[in-house]
């Protein structure tokens, strides 16, 4: 799995204390088997929450105007490996090396926090990882979706 | 495009392409438009974005990398004497496309060719990232200047001090082919 994001270097994040959920921006129609997925979408935003409070941010009451907004994006590609040969036998000589190629699937979790009173963008967090035998298994889909939230929002700036 | 309130905006598309970091060499290009006058044009304006994917979803409505390439591209059309204006109708209007593909390096198909020595010489895919940038006429809905930097991004995005300085370069070496 790989994990990353992009941050507004410039931001005090300590301003925010409280986050609620926001629309969705006009991106690109992300993958219904996840976008629809009720499973996945309970699971990715239950996670959401317990990873921002453990950075010191509560959800805002439902009659108030939260600091930030957070959404979610989840999109599937098909992604080309060469060498998978390479990976599962090991080194193979010149001579007898087969380079194989084969696809697979690979999803793509994006988190995005927006400055309510800006409404810019001030942190994006990412997780990509192939998904081939996951979407069919609730186990494995929601332990790949907790180890995401999980590793993704580690560089996160806390609140508190 | 999307539609605008001006008439024949022009649009400069960005083009960076990023090369493979390992041995990525940044391949540059660009179109100059027929009768291109430059002195006739000094102030601009950007276009909106692109509604479409870029094909990496961590850039697609990516505040921070449309920000880094506008800001470039801001830097090198100010030091070539031209205006940023926010409002009334600019002499051209800017545009930048972002694209990121996997391609196959195919130099490396054949073991024991040239080029393909190695005992660990085999082929292996990686993303391309193209930038292209756009320079139109709002009048006359011509594309004055195009142009465009490709190169390999693999763990570029990732990185993002790495990205900001990719892009600072890519547009760079595109800006460097426009005439002054």
């Amino acid at each position: 799995m790989r994990v990353s994001s992009h941050v507004d270097r410039e931001q005090d994040f300590t301003r925010y204390r409280t986050f609620d959920w926001g629309p969705a921006d006009s991106l690109p129609a992300g993958d219904p088997r996840l976008e629809r997925n009720v499973f996945f979408q309970d699971h990715v935003q239950g996670a959401i929450e317990r990873h921002m409070a453990a950075k010191g941010y509560q959800r805002a009451d439902a009659t108030a105007v939260p600091d930030v907004r957070i959404h979610f994006h989840a999109v599937i590609d098909r992604r080309i490996d060469v060498n998978a040969v390479d990976s599962q036998s090991g080194y193979c000589s010149r001579s007898d090396c087969q380079a194989g190629v084969s696809e697979y699937e690979e999803g793509t979790l994006v988190i995005d926090v927006i400055d309510v009173r800006t409404n810019r963008l001030v942190w994006r967090g990412w997780a990509q990882d192939s998904v081939e035998g996951v979407l069919d298994n609730q186990d494995r889909l929601a332990r790949k979706i907790e180890d995401a939230v999980r590793l993704m929002f580690v560089p996160l700036p806390a609140t508190r | 495009m999307r539609s605008t309130r001006m008439s024949g905006r022009l649009s400069v598309v960005v083009a960076a392409s990023l090369l493979l970091a390992s041995c990525a060499p940044v391949r540059v290009n660009s179109y100059v438009g027929r009768d291109l006058d430059l002195h006739r044009y000094h102030t601009y304006a950007w276009a909106p974005p692109d509604a479409f994917s870029t094909g990496d979803p961590r850039l697609d409505n990516n505040t921070f990398f449309i920000e880094r390439v506008q800001r470039a591209v801001d830097g090198h059309l100010r030091q070539k004497g031209f205006e940023r204006i926010a409002e009334g109708p600019p002499d051209f209007v800017v545009h930048y496309h972002a694209r990121v593909e996997q391609r196959l390096d195919s130099t490396q198909l054949r073991p024991g060719e040239p080029g393909c020595e190695a005992a660990d010489c085999h082929p292996f895919v990686y993303d391309a990232g193209t930038l292209l940038i756009d320079f139109v006429d709002p009048r006359s809905n011509q594309l004055m200047w195009r142009g465009w930097a490709e190169r390999g991004l693999e763990g570029v995005v990732d990185d993002q001090t790495w990205m900001d300085t990719t892009v600072d370069d890519a547009v760079r070496r595109i800006m460097e082919r426009f005439p002054s």
